[in-house]
Formats: C-alpha cells, structure tokens, sequence
C-alpha cells in the first residue's frame, strides 16, 4: 500500500488492552518525571533564596524566588564582570572556533570520501573513527608537553586546536552520511553543463548540504562546550579558562554556594538544550557517530 | 550559416567558443586537496601525540623533572601491570561499566519500547528524556552531588519523608559506587532508548499485522519480531556506552573525586592521577596506552561476535 | 470455507475523508472473489476491514455465520498473504511456516504434517531451510502462500500479491494461485490494481473508485458491458475507445460519421458516449461505407496483433487491433469502421450505462 492514512481506525481490541495501555502510560510518566526532576530542581535551587537552598528537610514549594544567583554569574563581587562571566565568554570563542574549523576541515573531506574511490578508503575512515574512541588521558600527557613546547599551554588557540582535532573524526564521519544522501547525478549533470568538479560540489551539493552541516555543526558546538578534560589540563589561568573548569572550581572550598553553582550550571545547560532541541530530529545520527539513522 | 550567389563568403552565425573550463586540479588533486588539512590535523593532534606517549612510555620520563628521559624497556609496563593498586582500579572500573551499562540498557530499552507503543506525543516524550544527555557531565556531576548531599541533598530528604534515615550517598564507600552508577545512568539511559527506538519505529509494521492474524501472542511477537530486529542495533549502542564509560573521567571527578578514599577511583580516573599529581610521566604513558590496547581488543573481540550473529 | 457477506461497510476517518462508502459484498463459499480498483479506491482497506486489522465505522461484515466486527483479527479465522510478503525475518522458512501453528499451540508432530503438505503444495522443498533474505521475491511470496494455507482458515485475504514481482514471476504465481484455489476450493478475497489479475483469476469482479463499488460481475460481464465510464476506461488493455455518440434517425453515428449499430432500448438523448472495444474496430481505406476518415498516428506491431492509433475526424487517438496480416502505413490515410455487435451507450453526465 503506497499510501497511509494520517490516523489508522483502531483495531477491534479486548479491554484487557485498556488496563495495560494505563499501565503503560503510568509508568512512562513516572521515568520523565524521574528524568526531568532533577533538572527542574536545578532551576528551582537557582530562583531561591540562601535559607531556602539549605533548609533541611528541603522546600519543594513555597519559597520566594530571587535572581541574585544569576546576578552573581554575571556580575563579579567588585561590580565588574565576574570571573565566570569571562568563562562563559571564553567557552563561546573556543567552542565557536573549533566548530567553523572543524566544519572546514570536515565538509569538503567527507564530500570527497563519498564521491571518489580512493586507495584504502575504509582503512583511512576507520582510523579517522578509531582517533574518537582514543581515550583523551592517552593524548592529554603527549599534548601538554606539546603545547609547553608550542607555548600553547593556557591558551584559547590551544583548546581551539585540540577541540577540532576532535571534532573533524565525527563531522566526517556524519557528513559523509549526508553527502551520500545527495545523488552525484546532480553534479555530473553540472559538469556536463560545463562546470568543474570543483564547481559542481560549490553550487549544487554544497547548498543541498546546509541542513546536514547544520546538524554536525550543532553536535560539534555541543561537544566543544561541555569538553572537560583538555580544559581543565591544559589551562589554568582566570582568563583563559572555559566554563566547565570554572564551575567546577566552584565546589572546591569550604562551603559551597549552591544557589550560584545551580545558576551558572542552568546558564551553562540552556544553549545546548536550545541547539539541541533544534537538530531533535539528527540526535540518533548524532550520537551515534552517523551510524544509525533513522 | 547562408550560401547564396551575393555572400560567397560563409557567415559565421554559431554561438561563440566556450570559455576554458579546464580545471588546474584534476579529480585526484581535488580529492587530495580537500583530504590533507582533515588528516594533516589529525595526524598531528591524534596520531602523534599517540606515537609520542608510546615512546614515553618506555622511558622513566618525569615532566616536571629536569633529568632528561632514561630509556627503561618495559619496566614500566610491568610494574603497571602488577600493581595492587592498577589492579583495584580495573576492578572498581569493571564494576563501574558492567553496572552502569547493564542497567542503561534496560531502562533505555524499556522506555523506549514504553514509547513505541504510543501513538500520540512521541516527539514531545522523546525530546524530553533527552535532556539529561545534552548536559555536560560537568554539570550533571554537581547537580547529583547537591541532591545526594548528606545533609541538606532533597534525595535524603524524600527518604525522611517516607520514613527513612538519611544516606551519606557520596561519602560512604558502599554507597558511592551506587551513586556513581545511579548517576551515569540517569544521564546516558536516554542514548540507549534513542538508539533501541530507531531500531523499534523501523520494524515494519505488516510484520506484527500478520502476527495478530497468526494469533501470536505479545509475547512471542516480542521475541519473535521485536527482539530479533532490535537486537543488533543495541549491541551496537552497547559497545557505545561501554566504551565512554570505560574513558569516563568528568564525572567522578566532580562526583566523588575518586572517593571517599580510592573506593570509586576508576582507571580512567587513576591514570590521570598519576600523570598530573605524581607527574610519572612515562608510567602514566604506559598506562594509557595499555587502556588504548585493551579498549581496542575488547573492542575487535565484540565487532567480531556481532558479525558471527549477523551471519547466523 | 464459509461465504463472506459485507453490509453497508462504511469506514470514515476522523479527518474527514471517507475511504469506504456504505459497501455491500457478498463473496460465496469457495469463491475466488477480485476487489479491482486505482490505489486509493478503499480496496486495501475494505480487506483490512474483513481481516480485522481497522475497525469500520459502521456496517457488518459477517465471515461464514460469525458476525466478527468486535473480534480480534487472531479469531476470525482468516489467513492473509501480504503485499510485501510480511515473512518473519530470522525464522527459516520452515520456522515460517510453523508460526502459526505452533502458536496455536498445536502439536509438533501435527505441525510438521502440515507444513510438510503446504510445503509440497507449492514446491518449496528446497527452500525450506532458508531466511527470507536468501530467497527472491517470488519464492518469498510462495513461502507467504504457503504460511496462510497452514493454517487452514475459512478464508484467504489477499492483498495485492503479485505487485512487488517482476512479470515473469508475477505470471508464474498467477497460475498457481489459481491453481490452488480451484483444489483448494478456497474462497478467496483478492485486492489489486492490475486488471489483468484480476480478469484471469477472478470468477467475479468488483471495481471500486473512490470508496464505492462501481461494478460487480463476471469477468466478461464487466468486459463486455462495464457499467460506468470508469469502468470503461479501467478495464482492457489497450483501454476502450470512449466515442461521443448522438442518434440520428434511429440509428447510432459517432463523430465524421461512424456507423454503429443500435443497442436495443437506447434513450433518445443528446449527450451519450459509446464504449467501443479496439477489437470492434477495423481500419479499412478510406471512403469505406459507414466509415470515418482518420490518419495513421502509430502502429505498434505485437507479433500476434496490431494496434493502431488513428486520429479520426473528431476524435483523437482512437485505437484499433487488427490481425497482424494488416498492414497500414504511419501517416497513411485510412478509414475506421466498426464490426461486431452493438456497443454499451453510457449518459455524458451521469457516465452511466443506458443502453
């Protein structure tokens, strides 16, 4: 049957069905709201006051909401910029950079793995998908002693660097997907209209491209901005640091403020819930390297 | 073109010649082109630092030293691998991933099926369970470690409301690997059930059409249809999970920083301790690369058993 | 095996659109019943009615004595094959075959008897132990065949069988369908698109468009005399030509003055269309008596006939089979006559038969 109808007449049904579909949907609410819980607590411990982020037992309702957290993510205690603030700041140059790069670097490859045969095409793309699965401790040491040659260490261009080296393996391997996707009729029929190779990849497959770069680009943002481990190991100084390893400096002292750690970890979380909530529909893809698509 | 008595010369009326087109990079120089950047980077960020960490691993290298390296020979490797403390490591990190992945699985594939039985609402419940994921573990880390604080965690405080004691989740050994464990899997579950949907929503729907005339019951069209079609794709969600969390290091860092003590220090977490805090570089090179080589068999043995059941 | 009686099948959906209109069937015991119509017409989903598989809104559809509207599919005792064959994909063909059986909870010794007898009845022994991903179109088709004959229902739903086959296995299977069904004495209710399924399985035909049963007959009833202008048009192949007509004392012309026969009790009424099968037609030279002018257009040359394609004085690409001793030249001058008996008359408007 080539066509299917928008909502199917129900099948004839035994009300032993009508118990189980309860059930059902019983128990999916209760793992999103598992799911969903402690985030929504989260934003509830970054609008209370301080009394009311440690009262014992805990306030689930009833407290009065105060936007001096977020004050405090922004606003340094001397009234200028917060160190956070620049973290934040300095997280969107390096994440922003090392996706534009990767996105450079990684279209026009895997554009040209999914037109031409090449010698030892699978064993080039396997390597290129074994360097995702390295663990980052074993290039850590190697780099850092790197970058102290370089003079790289706690700097942007460094984690800019590091960041794209590994965000070109997945941007490949997605993009290829994509570009698999296009048929290279549309380019041999530009070239036969005159253009070259060349050309063809610039006026026609690179537009028909923009949704699948947009997708990669946005895992690759996310990615670069929650990255950890290269942050916290190959800078260090207020200016330099990204936002992860600020925010995890919060928790080192004495006593924590937990009203701001819950507000600089929402402010930190809206941009990837946003740009994620926006490629919902390349997640499976996404995550799984371009493996499973849907 | 006209040949008449009055023009005996030819008028020339064809379009005019094209322009130049050929190109100075032929396919191959093109395909060259667009490749090297991509692989030169990668050469240099992945591939080098990898061979460089190799040789180091051979050496007793300090990197806060000033002794240049002295060449040891495997006596590095040796002694990682008849350490007391690498082999505590490598059994809190088993107990770590086979936990963690096992119950993921699960979870994610139940809710998934949970999923694909409804009709309506699909993308709203996809798009919420996975939020967990798009979070950093960073963040996630200190979220769990403000809920599950002794004192004033909200989690001790729904337990005192049923009645209770409160639980010292992360300052316990018993219970922090339990944290650890509760926390990946909140967070990495939606993964598993993202992947085990695609694979549910791409069974054909004729299938379980003619298994209702053939009056199968839902269990045998679970095992029979439903599994069978499912199953590869988890394996291969699986292999994902395991090997992220056999490299996980964020999270127990800001979860438990190890602790208490050792107790959920995994050897993800250990090696890095031993680079950066103790600065052995040459040990620690070793044992990342011995991480590498066991991910990479394990890996290899894995891909292998799935091909077998593939040709089954 | 039970006759299946359909009453007033109605099924809407809740966006409005009406896919089965207040059918009435009536397929008997034993009967190899056609459901014939585009995609779209409610074929598809009138069967999927029967078998269970979506719920009409109202109507009854009985199976043999059973009422069986409130009965899930599992209980109604019918077997369906698929269009794309709906094999589970990890059972060998053997396993195939014993799902239902085994589900049913029959006995293992019982269940090898019949899959054994269903496997000789359509020759698939040495495929028995292959997956359906090892075995082509057609035999995934027979081993579907043979899934449903296991089972031994009351009756066979079939929908759409052969489409996914190339034409040598879709002719192939024809046969043996047929076959079977005649041994069998199988009442069968099949669902297609192809008219020339359903013309040589069929023993009764029921054309469908848009929901509504247009025609129910015979194979050659619904030839001979179709009962709509869309059935004119639907069944044959080359299709009818569809002739503007008027009557001019007492006897029947077609446009530039084609002579057709009168049919008895024709209406005297302005605007009629005469079906006139290509076989009816012959081109002759032009100028013949109670012939129309017309130019050769093409001639496509089938080795044991031609047709050809005339544009006539009036109407255009008329179609025209003639043996193949004929021999007319492309943009020859010709003439058009008809031969045989009188052609079915249909009202302009209301594109029903009159005459």
């Amino acid at each position: 049957m080539a066509r299917s109808l928008v909502v199917r007449a129900r099948p004839a049904r035994s009300s032993g069905g009508r118990v189980r579909r309860l059930v059902e949907v019983v128990l999916l609410a209760v793992l999103a709201a598992a799911m969903l819980f402690p985030v929504l607590w989260m934003l509830e411990t970054s609008v209370k006051e301080n009394r009311d982020v440690y009262a014992v037992p805990a306030k689930l309702v009833g407290f009065d909401i105060t936007l001096d957290h977020y004050r405090d993510v922004f606003v340094g205690p001397a009234g200028g910029a917060s160190d956070l603030s620049v973290a934040l700041l300095n997280s969107v140059v390096v994440a922003g950079a090392s996706t534009v790069l990767a996105t450079v670097l990684g279209v026009p490859a895997a554009w040209a793995y999914s037109r031409f045969t090449l010698r030892a095409k699978k064993d080039q793309l396997f390597f290129i998908l074994s360097t995702r699965f390295m663990p980052p401790v074993v290039v850590v040491i190697p780099i850092f002693l790197m970058y102290r040659q370089l003079g790289l260490i706690d700097t942007q261009l460094g984690l800019i660097l590091i960041y794209t080296a590994f965000n070109v393996p997945f941007t490949i391997w997605m993009m290829k997907g994509f570009v698999d996707q296009v048929p290279s009729e549309y380019e041999d029929a530009a070239m036969l209209d005159g253009h070259t190779r060349f050309q063809a990849f610039r006026r026609i497959t690179l537009p028909l491209l923009l949704p699948g770069i947009a997708a990669t680009a946005v895992f690759a943002l996310i990615f670069s901005w929650n990255e950890f481990v290269y942050a916290i190991f190959l800078t260090s100084s207020q200016e330099v640091r990204t936002a992860p390893p600020a925010i995890a400096g919060l928790i080192g002292g004495t006593t924590v403020d937990w009203g701001l750690v819950a507000a600089s970890a929402c402010v930190f979380a809206l941009p990837v819930l946003v740009f994620a909530y926006l490629v919902r529909k390349h997640l499976v893809a996404g995550v799984t390297l371009g493996a499973v698509r849907r | 073109m006209v040949l008449t008595n009055e023009h005996p010369v030819q008028e020339v009326t064809s379009t005019p010649p094209a322009p130049v087109r050929t190109s100075r990079l032929g396919d191959r120089g093109l395909a060259a082109v667009f490749i090297s950047p991509a692989m030169l980077l990668l050469l240099a960020m992945s591939v080098f630092p990898l061979l460089w960490a190799l040789s180091l691993s051979f050496t007793n290298y300090s990197a806060t030293g000033s002794a240049p390296a002295e060449f040891v020979g495997f006596a590095n490797y040796a002694e990682i691998l008849t350490s007391e403390a690498v082999r505590r490591r490598a059994l809190t990190t088993l107990v770590y991933v086979v936990g963690a992945v096992t119950l993921q699985t699960v979870l994610g594939f139940g809710i998934a099926y949970l999923i694909s039985r409804r009709t309506r609402g699909r993308g709203l419940l996809t798009t919420l369970f996975l939020v967990p994921m798009m979070l950093s573990p960073v963040v996630v880390g200190l979220f769990w470690r403000f809920m599950l604080d002794a004192q004033f965690g909200v989690v001790n405080s729904m337990l005192g409301s049923l009645g209770i004691e409160p639980v010292e989740w992360l300052t316990r050994q018993e219970t922090a690997m339990v944290s650890l464990i509760v926390v990946d899997t909140w967070q990495w579950t939606p993964f598993i059930m993202l992947i085990a949907l695609a694979g549910l929503t791409a069974v054909p729907r004729y299938l379980y059409e003619a298994a209702s005339i053939d009056r199968a019951s839902e269990w045998f069209r679970f095992r029979n249809i439903t599994l069978p079609l499912v199953w590869p794709l988890l394996l291969i969600a699986v292999m994902f999970r395991a090997i992220e969390a056999f490299r996980l290091f964020d999270l127990v860092y800001i979860l438990t920083n190890g602790g208490p003590g050792v107790s959920t220090e995994t050897l993800s977490f250990h090696v890095n301790k031993v680079a950066f805090l103790g600065f052995n570089t040459g040990t620690a090179s070793a044992y990342g690369i011995l991480m590498v080589v066991v991910v990479i068999v394990l890996a290899q043995i894995y891909l292998r058993y799935l091909n077998k059941l593939k040709e089954d | 095996m039970a006759g299946i009686e359909i009453t007033s099948l109605h099924m809407r959906y809740p966006d409005g659109t009406v896919a089965v209109d207040e059918v009435d069937l009536s397929v008997g015991d034993g009967e190899l019943f056609v459901m014939l119509g585009p995609s779209g017409c409610g074929k598809t989903t009138t069967l999927r009615a029967v078998a269970g598989l979506e719920r009409q809104t109202s109507g009854t559809i009985h199976i043999g004595d059973t009422l069986v509207d409130d009965l899930p599919p599992g209980e109604r005792d019918i077997a369906m094959v698929f269009q794309f064959y709906a094999l589970y994909p990890h059972l060998k063909a053997r396993d195939n075959l014993a799902f239902p059986l085994r589900a049913e909870g029959l006995p293992e010794p019982e269940v090898r008897r019949r899959v054994d007898e269903a496997a000789r009845m359509l020759q698939l022994g040495p495929l028995m132990d292959r997956r359906p991903q090892r075995l082509s179109g057609g035999e995934q088709q027979r081993v579907a065949l043979a899934r449903a004959l296991v089972r031994r229902p009351r009756a066979f739903l079939m929908d759409e069988p052969l489409t996914n086959l190339d034409a040598e296995q879709r002719a192939d299977m024809r046969s043996q369908i047929k076959h079977l069904q005649g041994e069998l004495g199988a009442t069968m209710v099949y669902v297609t698109h192809d008219q020339v399924e359903a013309m040589s399985l069929g023993h009764r035909i029921a054309v469908l468009n848009q929901g509504r049963v247009e025609q129910i007959g015979t194979p050659m009833e619904v030839y001979d005399r179709p009962a709509s202008l869309f059935c004119a048009a639907f069944i044959g192949s080359p299709p009818m030509n569809l002739l503007d007509v008027e009557v001019a004392d007492g006897s029947l012309r077609g446009q530039g003055g084609l002579a057709l026969p009168v049919p008895p009790g024709l209406p005297d009424r302005r605007a009629l269309v005469a079906g006139v099968r290509p076989e009816a037609l012959e081109v002759t030279a032009p100028g013949a008596d109670g012939a129309v002018r017309g130019r050769v257009v093409s001639a496509e040359v089938l080795g044991d006939e031609i047709i050809y394609v005339v544009d006539c004085d009036g109407q255009r690409d008329v179609r025209v089979r003639m043996a193949p001793t004929a021999r007319f030249a492309v943009e020859a001058p010709v003439g058009v006559r008809h031969v045989g008996g009188p052609p079915p008359v249909y009202d302009r408007d209301s594109e029903r038969l009159v005459a």
